[in-house]
């Protein structure tokens, strides 16, 4: 081996399909998402507690779940964050995601955070600070998916 | 009162072997890295591959870019015709299953490898697809989104302030200066640390791990083989792991809940009571400035909320009380699926008094913590010893 010879790269690409099952659970709460554009939870017999999103069993109780229950379409910001920089894959920044406490939920769902004036990152921070009050605003166009919604602050 | 577990048959680290660390290395093939890591672990140890029948591997199929990786590197790490094991998560787990294999009799001898080449892949892509795919996958994720959500909760419930984050990146960037062995070898300023772009807000790129092309790979012994081999063998006296629920929304982000219950069965097991004190040194998995904060709050360090006052105060400093990441830690060089594993051998280098410029002098006792998933999920806490009879 000559020592100056060139480094050799090799491009690739993964591009493998999925189908992913949802099984009963996602499938009821993307469809009351879609058509009803309401938000379940469902309720631990054992622990009480009203898990979003929504899971088959409790993780610490260990018993399966079927009691659904609506929660508020409006929470508090339990944590936030902003997306500032350029990240392969990922969306252009800025974009915020926040954890929210849907009011009647116990644990908190993820999605973007919309309507942030991100021209001072502080500042849009500020307005996403835990305990923030936020409402879900629902797309025109439901798809049954999770970014049928975003959260945007109130007040 | 912890008192320890005896093991009448201890096991010890009794080989080191490391790459360099580089931001990527294009003129290596992934195999070779490994084999030289390898190799190198074996050298150390005086043993020859034919003499270690037991292999444990941990890596990541999608950072290695081939399915089922270890089938295309297990022999760089010398396992062909070997038994062979993998985990797919941080090395530091890869220790664990080491130490039992060797516990249960069945093994005297056996390699430990961690790799990660990540400048081979897309690196954030790679970990947005750990997500799970109804629920957030779409949500433009990847490992460092969750840290920053946790630094967020961290400060709202602690009031800890960008200034302990800026002491931590300072105290390891300085102490990575002096680490012969880091990728970053390059101090740095508080106003430098404030003032460098912020990644996922409030994380600013000082403040969050590297990435680093490398591997790491140990030899561990039990017993009298462990003698035999090493005259400098340490050995581990405590070790302990947990796994935490997968969904972020349902953990407490302000704390490494899972990270408290490996300490608490790794300290159990080692004897140790008062961690502050009866270490010597801690190479923990700062995968940013805000997870160290919290892990010295698991670990015991300090009390719930003091993990700030720790690092402003200068206790876990090279010339504090415990030094914590004297190796300057993930912030400094962060091989992905061996951080881990190279977190233990900083802090084995520490107790056998070869690590150099970032040595601590005297040094007997050290804690290493490892940890994977998004938001650190998973956390492995080893204690290690060096050799009573070769102490220098």
């Amino acid at each position: 081996m000559a020592p100056n010879e060139p480094t050799m790269v090799v491009p690739g690409e993964w591009n493998i399909r999925y189908f992913y099952t949802a099984g009963p659970v996602a499938a009821h709460f993307f469809q009351e998402l879609k058509e009803h554009r309401r938000i379940l939870g469902i309720r631990c017999p054992q622990c009480q507690r009203v898990l979003l999103p929504p899971r088959g069993f409790c993780e610490r109780c260990f018993v399966q779940l079927s009691d659904w229950v609506p929660v508020a379409l409006e929470g508090k910001i339990e944590a936030a964050t902003i997306g500032c920089a350029h990240l392969e894959g990922l969306p252009e920044p800025p974009y915020a995601i926040a954890f929210v406490r849907l009011d009647g939920a116990d644990t908190s769902l993820a999605n973007f955070v919309t309507g942030v004036d991100f021209s001072d990152i502080e500042a849009a921070a500020a307005r996403l600070h835990i305990g923030a009050r936020v409402a879900v605003e629902f797309s025109p166009e439901l798809a049954g998916r999770i970014t049928d919604f975003h959260y945007r602050l109130l007040g | 009162m912890a008192r320890g577990v005896d093991v009448t048959e201890p096991v010890a680290i009794v080989g080191i072997g490391l790459t360099s660390f580089e931001s990527a290395k294009s003129g290596q093939a992934y195999g070779d890295m490994i084999q030289e890591a390898t190799a190198k672990a074996l050298a150390d140890a005086h043993l020859q591959r034919d003499q270690v029948p037991s292999v444990v591997l941990a890596a990541s199929d999608l950072i290695d870019g081939r399915g089922i990786s270890s089938m295309v590197f297990a022999s760089a790490a010398g396992a062909m015709l070997k038994d062979e094991i993998k985990v797919a998560e941080d090395s530091a787990a890869g220790l664990t299953i080491g130490y039992l294999r060797l516990t249960s009799e069945l093994f005297d001898v056996s390699i430990v490898a961690g790799w990660s080449k990540s400048s081979e892949s897309p690196l954030t892509l790679v970990q947005n697809l750990a997500y799970e795919p109804f629920y957030h996958r779409q949500l433009g994720m990847d490992d460092l989104a969750p840290a920053a959500l946790q630094a967020a909760r961290y400060c709202h419930i602690t009031g800890c302030s960008p200034d302990a984050a800026a002491a931590v990146v300072v105290k390891n960037r300085r102490n990575g200066a002096e680490n012969p062995r880091a990728h970053i070898r390059q101090a740095i300023t508080a106003a430098e640390v404030r003032d460098s772009p912020p990644v996922w807000w409030p994380l600013r790129r000082a403040e969050v791990r590297t990435e680093s092309d490398g591997a790491c790979v140990l030899v561990l012994a039990r017993g009298n083989r462990a003698r035999e081999l090493s005259d400098r063998p340490v050995w581990i006296k405590g070790l302990g792991w947990e796994t935490d629920g997968y969904n972020l929304g349902e953990r407490d982000l302000a704390r490494f809940s899972a990270l408290a219950g490996a300490a608490r069965r790794a300290y159990a097991m080692a004897g140790i009571n008062d961690p502050l004190h009866e270490l010597d040194l801690a190479e923990v998995h700062d995968f940013t400035a805000y997870n160290e904060l919290m892990a010295y709050e698991a670990l015991g360090f300090c009390g719930p909320g003091e993990g700030a006052r720790l690092a402003i105060d200068g206790v876990t400093d090279r010339q504090g009380t415990l030094p914590v990441n004297p190796s300057g830690g993930v912030l400094c060089t962060n091989p992905y699926a061996s951080a881990g594993l190279l977190r233990i051998a900083e802090a084995a280098l520490q107790l056998r008094g070869e690590a150099g410029g970032c040595q601590i002098p005297g040094a007997r006792r050290a804690l290493a913590h490892g940890m994977t998933g998004l938001g650190g999920q998973s956390h492995t806490v080893v204690i290690l010893e060096g050799d009573k009879e070769k102490a220098r």
